[in-house]
């Protein structure tokens, strides 16, 4: 049996290689994306562990407030405990750490960095000899508050050597320092492409942290004491309060965080690599089902010579196990390199990687291969199970290649109970607030374009039909053929379609998705901001970071501004749950227009809060109450509800005025300054004015309400390159699907080609007619995603409309281009094949056997 | 050369030009040991307006003559003409629009587009020709093929001999300069295949067309006007006004 399967598959080399190169790119995908992660976790564990190789215990704030995001944050401890640990018997070192951001201005006065996608760039207190891991390249540590040592990554992109004299960024305003030394860590010009600012530690306390205070205190025990010894030596005089782990489960701690930050990113590929392999399934069932097809007689034959029914199918099983084999294992080869590609990718849309040698694990092996495989083996059964079913007489009869017909009743009723349950499910995912609810709507999307595979062969028949006519009129015989000739089966258009409806539902999808959410914004900044200029500060990813309020100050005076808001953000605990939150002078909320309902901005005391409408409603709240409120500096405060307003965008659910801001935060810096004009005063001239004071504040952007708008979604075009660059690998995998199913229709039809060719087709015609046979299938795919596209973009966006957005866009000329492209593409898969068509010996078809 | 030449060397009837001739026609399939000799030196003509059966026993190159004159293939040397064009100077291009245009088709199975209807079918060399053609015509060799009702039928919808017949108007429906035919009762019935004969004749008696058709039964051939006989790659023979009779004992002469 396996003989004869592996005869037959050397027999047909082409057939085994375009089905099998579907499987292929599935898999190198999903491979190369679980390299890419396995490389960039290990990298990072290395690094941590590295970092904090000397470092036997650590003490800390035992107060956290962990954000939505994941992040923990603490408050800073006094200093006074490093002394006091520093006296314990058995503490080698006490070293005080001081944390924060800053940021390099380099030679030609831009920041160094992009905090806002990439690494981030950190200010920290230069360690102690014991416990230091960096290695000095040139100069010296710092010695005085004006001195700092920066990484060589940093040095090299400011344009910085040692000696040299610099400004950076800290607490959002330029100081002048020196470079007094550049460092490498592990060998590495940085630890991950993050820029360090080293300083003194109280020079960390000054500029970015709190003077007397530490963020952390580390140690280092003396020889012979165990990190658990010491820790349990330290217990003793640890003051309440404070927390104390030890160095090994502080790495830990930090290799955890880091990989829940990326994750996401795991996930995210993941899902492509998922959408590739379920796209070349149905390459792959199509193959089969129409090879089955064109072996009937075979079939029947071997079962006219005894073989079982069983033996049939199993012989078809083995096929798909030999090519799942070969080109999984193939694809996990091709894995190392689309991770080196997806690397390069990731690093020119702005995510720096560390350099490095790849890791490929045993898992990764695995998991991929046996995806490859199953989908491959699972692919095939139903047309497996078809040719089991070719009875022995069969071989007597002229084989019927095409099927016909709208599918059973069954089978429509099936299908849509299908279709019913996906989108069922979608909804309730998104709307009903499950707890697992991702998995819910991306289960129910594979259902959803599983319910409109197995109605594919209903619709197509009308759709080819609709689709073909233009071209039936305009295109002459070449177009009529065409048209019949995707009619001629709708169970294999249907098929062909689905895989391309697949990548083109989801790029729809994303593209509604996507402008719809820049259309919510631009309509909340033309609603609610009612000035003119704004300027933008270099974020950090989590959102620490920003300007100092004395551009703020300063803009404000200008006789050209009537206001000048600044605003910032921080988190808070409200009532047990962790929340965002924004503040601003109460005297300038009229930039914004937050629309209060009830109590009055005016009131916005040290110990008051406002909240947005519907949560207020939700909470039970009225202006008066109070809210128990947790800060991570202050610790537990008591608010008052002193202003319900009833626009939340952009001001999110909480507020808080400039008072009770100052009163719980440490950090006072802007993240954005939304400025006003004064009566009478151009634009231009405001626009001039505010540039001029914000000279002096490297890092600050200057916007018009157009630019700011740009600059606020230009994450939004950077999300949907990346993720149209994912998807591009689907649809390329669909084209090949069509190119495979043409071919092995060319191979069905060439005796009425022959016919064709004989009665005066030229191979031009010839072409055409199977190109536009093509463009037909691509068209019908492009269709099919399109409207399943826009119901999944439609239902994303209507659950997200609490959070702010607002807009359903459907952005027709994009979509309109996308299904040209997709007829393109349906013109460029058909290429090979119609050659091939065109080649053809006209006689091989008129001379009958 | 031209035409009157060829036709009064080679035959010695200057009276009817020739649709189609070949000149020192020979055709060699394989190399060295397995080298087939599928014609050898056939020189042979066929006059306009006038019926010619090709016979000859199975394997004698009757069917690779008729693909070459008609311009399905290429000969390995000599030449094959219709009218007046030499097909070797042709490019695909070329040959098929020649096809199209100048030759009908009528081959023993397998003549028709199954997606298109039978109307379709017997118009398809005009409409790949982007032409309407001359409706009239068409409406007259249907009704004379008696395919009146079975226009919109698709070909899975026509039984073989109604088949044949779609196929015969087909070829008549361009009013090409010739029609080829191999074996064209070949897989019917005969009374299918007198059917199919008998179109055959009438579309040559009422409208003067050519046909040239390869057959190896007697009673088809003797449809024929003349008859040229095939043995081993070369013409053994010709008859002139045959019978189904006479065709029997010149056949039992060959052995055949
Ligand atoms: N494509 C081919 N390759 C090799 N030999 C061929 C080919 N076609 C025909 N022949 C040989 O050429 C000879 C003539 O064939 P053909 O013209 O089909 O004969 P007929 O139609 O008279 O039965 C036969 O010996 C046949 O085997
Ligand atoms: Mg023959």
């Amino acid at each position: 049996m396996l003989r004869t399967t592996l005869r037959n598959l050397a027999a047909n080399k082409l057939r085994l290689l375009t089905t099998g190169l579907a499987v292929l790119i599935g898999v190198a995908f999903m491979s190369g994306t679980m390299i890419l992660s396995a490389t960039m976790a290990e990298t990072m564990d290395d690094m941590f562990a590295s970092a904090y190789e000397g470092t036997d215990a650590l003490v800390r704030s035992s107060s956290v407030i962990e954000t939505p995001e994941g992040t923990e944050i603490r408050p800073r401890i006094d200093e006074a405990v490093v002394d006091q640990l520093a006296a314990v018997d058995g503490v080698a070192v006490a070293q005080a750490d001081v944390w924060g951001v800053a940021q390099v201005i380099g030679r030609d006065g831009d920041p160094v960095g992009q905090p806002e996608m990439g690494p981030p760039t950190v200010g920290a207190s230069w360690p102690v000899d014991e416990l230091n891991t960096w290695t000095l390249e040139e100069g010296r540590a710092p010695a005085a508050a004006d001195e700092v040592v920066i990484d060589r990554k940093t040095a090299e992109d400011g344009g910085y050597a040692a000696g040299d004299r610099a400004q950076v960024l800290v607490n959002g305003a330029p100081i002048d320092v020196t470079v007094s030394g550049v460092v490498t860590f592990a060998g590495a010009d940085s630890p991950g492409g993050a820029s360090f600012s080293l300083f003194t530690v109280e020079a960390a306390q000054q500029h970015f942290g709190e003077v007397g205070k530490v963020d952390s205190v580390s140690l280092a025990a003396e020889e012979g004491v165990s990190q658990e010894e010491l820790v349990e030596r330290i217990a003793a005089i640890v003051p309440g309060g404070l927390e104390t782990i030890t160095g090994d489960e502080f790495i830990q701690e930090n290799q955890d965080a880091m990989a829940e930050a990326t994750a996401f990113f795991d996930q995210f590929m993941m899902v492509f690599a998922v959408v590739a392999l379920l796209v070349g399934g149905f390459t792959i069932f199509n193959t089969f089902f129409i090879t089955v097809a064109q072996r009937t007689k075979q079939h029947a034959l071997m079962r006219a010579i005894g073989a079982s029914r069983r033996q049939v199918l199993v012989s078809i099983l083995l096929e798909a196990v030999v090519i799942g084999i070969i080109a999984s294992a193939i694809g996990l080869g091709a894995g190392v390199v689309i991770a080196a590609g997806l690397k390069a990718m990731l690093t020119a849309f702005g995510v720096a990687l560390p350099a490095g040698g790849m890791v490929f694990g045993l898992g990764t092996a695995v998991v991929a291969f046996s995806a490859g495989l199953i989908v491959t083996v699972v692919s095939a059964v139903s047309p497996a199970r078809k040719a089991g079913k070719v009875p022995p007489i069969a071989a007597m009869r002229d084989i019927e290649v095409s099927s016909s017909g709208y599918g059973s009743k069954e089978r429509i009723m099936v299908g849509v109970a299908v279709l019913a349950l996906g989108a069922a499910g979608l909804l309730y995912g998104l709307f009903g607030s499950p707890s697992n609810g991702l998995a819910i709507v991306g289960g129910s999307a594979i259902v959803v374009f599983f319910g409109v595979s197995v109605l594919g062969r209903t619709v197509s028949l009308p759709m080819s039909r609709v689709i073909g006519w233009p071209l039936a009129k305009s295109r002459g015989i070449a177009g009529h053929l065409a048209r019949q000739n995707a009619m001629r089966s709708p169970k294999r258009t249907a098929a062909t379609a689905a895989a391309l409806m697949i990548g083109v539902g989801l790029v729809s999808f994303i593209t509604i998705f996507a402008s719809s959410t820049k259309a919510s914004f631009n309509d909340v900044i033309d609603r609610a901001f009612t000035g003119d200029v704004v300027i933008t500060s270099p974020q950090q990813f989590g959102g620490s970071g920003g300007m100092s309020p004395e551009l703020t100050e300063r803009v404000a005076a200008l006789p050209e501004v009537e206001t000048a808001a600044g605003v910032r953000g921080g988190v808070v605990e409200v009532d047990g749950s962790v929340e965002f939150l924004l503040a601003a002078d109460e005297a300038t909320f009229d930039v914004f227009d937050v629309e209060p309902v009830a109590g009055s901005p005016d009131d916005l005391d040290a110990t008051s809060i406002a909240v947005f409408e519907d949560v207020a409603q939700d909470r039970g709240l009225s202006v008066g109450d109070t809210v128990d409120a947790a800060f991570v500096a202050t610790g537990p405060q008591e608010l008052t509800v002193a202003l319900i307003y009833g626009e939340n965008q952009p001001a999110g659910d909480w507020l808080l005025g400039k008072a009770a801001y100052e009163a719980n935060y440490v950090d006072q810096l802007d993240a954005q300054i939304f400025i006003k004009g004064a009566d009478g005063v151009a634009q231009e001239d405001v626009l001039a004015a505010v540039e001029a004071e914000a000279a002096a504040f490297p890092g600050a952007k200057v916007l018009d309400q157009n630019e700011y708008k740009a600059e606020q979604l230009a994450f939004v075009d950077q999300m949907l390159g990346l993720v149209y660059a994912m998807l591009a690998l689907a649809i390329i995998i669909a084209l090949l699907g069509i190119g495979n199913t043409l071919a092995l229709s060319i191979f069905e039809r060439t005796r009425e080609l022959g016919v064709l060719r004989a009665v005066g087709m030229t191979r031009r015609q010839l072409r055409s007619t199977i190109r536009w046979e093509s463009v037909i299938i691509a068209v019908q795919g492009a269709i099919l995603g399109l409207a399943i596209g826009i119901f999944f973009g439609w239902a994303l966006v209507a659950a997200l409309a609490e959070e702010g957005l607002t807009v359903f866009a459907i952005p027709v000329a994009t979509l309109v281009w996308v299904v040209v492209l997709a007829a393109l593409a349906g013109v460029a898969a058909a290429i090979l094949p119609a050659r091939r068509a065109a080649r053809l010996d006209v006689l091989r078809a008129v001379v009958s056997e | 050369m031209t035409i009157t030449d060829r036709s009064t060397s080679d035959r010695g009837v200057a009276e009817v030009p020739l649709a189609a001739s070949t000149v020192h026609a020979s055709k060699v399939y394989g190399k060295d040991a397995t080298e087939v000799r599928a014609l050898d030196d056939v020189t042979v003509g066929f006059e306009t307006g006038r019926f010619t059966a090709i016979m000859g026993p199975s394997g004698s190159g009757k069917s690779t003559l008729l693909h070459c004159i008609a311009g399905l293939d290429t000969l390995t040397s000599g030449s094959a003409y219709i009218g007046e064009t030499d097909l070797s100077t042709l490019d695909d291009n070329h040959l098929t629009v020649l096809r199209r245009d100048q030759v009908g088709f009528v081959f023993q199975a397998f003549n028709l587009v199954p997606t298109l209807t039978a109307d379709e079918n017997v118009t398809l060399p005009l409409a790949l020709a982007g032409r309407k053609g001359d409706r009239d015509w068409i409406d007259e060799v249907v009704r004379t093929v008696g395919l009146e009702d079975r226009l919109d039928h698709r070909p899975s919808e026509l039984s073989g001999g109604q088949q044949q017949r779609v196929a015969v108007a087909r070829a008549l429906a361009s009013k090409p300069r010739i029609i080829f035919a191999d074996e064209p009762t070949g897989n019917l019935d005969s009374r299918s295949g007198s059917d199919v004969l008998q179109f055959l004749r009438a579309a040559v008696d009422d409208f003067g067309q050519t046909i040239v058709m390869v057959t190896h039964d007697p009673v088809a051939s003797s449809y024929a006007d003349r008859i040229v006989f095939l043995g081993d790659g070369k013409v053994v023979d010709e008859m002139v006004q045959p019978t189904a009779e006479r065709v029997l004992d010149r056949m039992k002469q060959f052995g055949d």
